[in-house]
C-alpha cells in the first residue's frame, strides 16, 4: 500500500462512494419510514435498522485496526498504520452510536436503560479498549513509536474480545439480546430496511475511512513541504 | 533461558536494595482495604463474605497498576532500557524475566493483603490456603503478563501513570472476573469452580503467548 504525491488513491474512490452513500441514505430513510410498525414494541422497534448496522461497522473498524497493526509490524509500511489509526477512529464513532442507540431501545422495550447482557457488556469493554487505543496514539510522541505501540495494543485488544465475552458470560449477565438473523427474528417486511441499514452503515464507514486516510495523506504532504522549506527545521514537528 | 534468570535476578536485587516499589505497593494495597472498610456500610457476616473476593481483587489490581508503572521507570535511567533492547536474544525472554519479577513482587503484596483482609473481615482462609494461593498466583500471572507489556509502553507516553490503567483495565476484565469467581467459590464451598479456573488458565495462556510475541515491538531499536 502506498499513496502518490497527489490526493492518494482513496480520493478518487471517495467521491463516487459519497454519491452512492447519499443515494443509499435516501433509499434507507424511505424504507424505514414505510416499514411496518411492530405490533408489540411500536415505533421504537425501528431503531433495529440503525443499531445492529452500526455495530457491524464498528466491528469492521476494530477488525481492520488489528489487521492494519499486524501488517504494519510485519511489513513496516506506514500506510498500514494509517489504515489502522483511521479504522480505529471511525470504529469508535460507530461504537458510540451503538452504545447510544442501544439504551434508547432498551428503555422502550426491556424497561431499563442498561442491562449486563454479555453482548452489551462486551461492546462497552470494546469501546473502552479502542478509546484507550486512540488516547495511546495521541499521548505517544514519536511517529514510528506511536505506530508500533498502537499496533501492539490493537492486536492484544482484539484478542481480549473473545476472552471478555467468555468472562462476562461467566459473570452471569442475562443474555436478552435476540439471537442472530438465522433464527428468523425479523418480522415480515423488515428484511429490506434492515439490509439497507447494514449497507448504508458499511458504505458510510468506508467513506469516513477514506476521508480520514486522505487527511493523514495531506498531513504527511504538509510535513514534507515544511521539511523541504526548512531543511534545518525540527523533524516531525506538526 | 539465561536471559530470563538474569533479568529476574537483576530486578529482584534492585528491589531488595531499595525496597521502595514493594513497600509502596503493599502500603497502597492495605490502604485500599482500609478505605473499603469505611466506604461501605456496616455489613453482616454473610454480606461481608460475599463482597470480600471482589474487594480483594480490586485492591490487587490497583496495587499491581502502581507497581507495573514503576517496573520500567527504573530502566529509563541511564538508558538501561536501550541496553536491554541491545541484548542479542529473543526479546520474549526479557519480557518473561520482567514479568516474573512483577509476579514475584505482586505475590508478596497479595499474600500479606489477603492475611490482613481475612483478619479484618473475619474470613476463614487458612483451611483453603493452598488452592487460594494457586488462584492468587494465576490471577497475578494474568495481570502481570499484559501488564508488563503495557507498563513498558505507558512509561514512554506523555501521561505515564494515567495511561497504564486506561490501557490495562479493559484487558484485565477476564482475569479479574475469573479470579473473583474462583476466590468466591473457594470461600463459599472450599473448591474452585471449574469454569472460573478454565477462564483463568485460558486467559493467562493467551495473554502470555501474545505478550511474549509482541514484546519484540515494544522496545525501541
Amino acid at each position: 500500500m502506498s499513496h502518490g504525491e497527489g490526493e492518494g488513491p482513496g480520493a478518487r474512490l471517495r467521491r463516487p462512494l459519497g454519491a452512492l452513500l447519499a443515494a443509499l441514505v435516501a433509499v434507507f430513510a424511505w424504507l424505514v419510514v414505510s416499514a411496518p410498525i411492530d405490533g408489540v414494541q411500536g415505533v421504537i422497534q425501528k431503531i433495529l435498522y440503525v443499531h445492529p448496522a452500526c455495530a457491524f461497522a464498528a466491528y469492521a473498524g476494530f477488525g481492520l485496526t488489528a489487521f492494519g497493526g499486524a501488517m504494519y509490524l510485519w511489513r513496516g509500511d506506514e500506510a498500514w498504520d494509517r489504515l489502522a489509526a483511521a479504522a480505529a477512529e471511525v470504529g469508535v464513532v460507530f461504537c458510540t452510536l451503538v452504545i447510544l442507540t442501544g439504551p434508547l431501545w432498551a428503555k422502550g422495550t426491556w424497561g431499563h436503560w442498561w442491562s449486563w447482557d454479555p453482548r452489551l457488556a462486551v461492546t462497552l469493554v470494546l469501546w473502552f479498549i479502542y478509546l484507550a487505543y486512540t488516547l495511546l496514539r495521541s499521548f505517544t510522541e514519536d511517529g514510528e513509536r506511536t505506530a508500533r505501540f498502537a499496533a501492539v495494543y490493537g492486536i492484544v485488544g482484539l484478542a481480549a474480545v473473545p476472552l471478555n465475552y467468555a468472562a462476562i458470560d461467566l459473570f452471569g449477565g442475562r443474555a436478552i439480546h435476540p439471537e442472530n438473523l438465522a433464527s428468523g427474528s425479523l418480522g415480515a417486511g423488515m428484511g429490506w430496511p434492515f439490509a439497507a441499514g447494514v449497507a448504508t452503515a458499511l458504505v458510510a464507514f468506508a467513506w469516513l475511512l477514506l476521508l480520514r486516510l486522505e487527511v493523514e495523506a495531506l498531513r504527511g504532504r504538509l510535513l514534507r513541504r515544511a521539511a523541504e522549506a526548512d531543511p534545518a527545521g525540527r523533524p516531525g514537528a506538526p | 533461558m539465561n536471559v530470563l534468570a538474569s533479568v529476574l535476578w537483576k530486578d529482584l536485587l534492585c528491589e531488595w536494595r531499595s525496597r521502595d516499589r514493594l513497600v509502596a505497593m503493599l502500603v497502597f494495597s492495605l490502604l485500599v482495604v482500609l478505605v473499603f472498610q469505611f466506604a461501605l456500610p456496616r455489613q453482616d457476616a454473610a454480606h461481608a463474605r460475599a463482597l470480600a473476593p471482589g474487594l480483594l481483587w480490586i485492591a490487587y489490581a490497583f496495587a499491581a497498576l502502581l507497581g507495573l508503572n514503576r517496573a520500567f521507570a527504573l530502566e529509563l535511567e541511564n538508558e538501561a532500557l536501550s541496553g536491554l533492547a541491545l541484548v542479542p536474544v529473543d526479546r520474549g525472554w526479557i519480557f518473561l524475566g520482567k514479568a516474573a519479577a512483577n509476579v514475584a513482587l505482586l505475590a508478596v503484596v497479595q499474600g500479606v493483603t489477603a492475611l490482613v483482609f481475612a483478619a479484618v473481615a473475619d474470613l476463614e482462609i487458612l483451611p483453603v490456603a493452598g488452592p487460594l494461593a494457586g488462584v492468587i498466583a494465576l490471577g497475578g500471572l494474568g495481570i502481570c503478563s499484559v501488564g508488563t507489556v503495557f507498563g513498558a509502553v505507558a512509561v514512554r507516553t506523555s501521561y505515564r501513570e494515567v495511561m497504564l490503567p486506561l490501557l490495562l483495565l479493559p484487558l484485565l476484565m477476564p482475569v479479574l472476573i475469573g479470579a473473583v469467581r474462583a476466590t468466591a467459590g473457594l470461600l463459599e464451598s472450599g473448591s474452585v469452580p471449574g469454569d472460573a479456573l478454565r477462564l483463568l488458565l485460558v486467559t493467562d495462556a493467551v495473554y502470555l503467548i501474545i505478550s511474549f510475541l509482541v514484546f519484540e515491538y515494544v522496545l525501541d531499536e
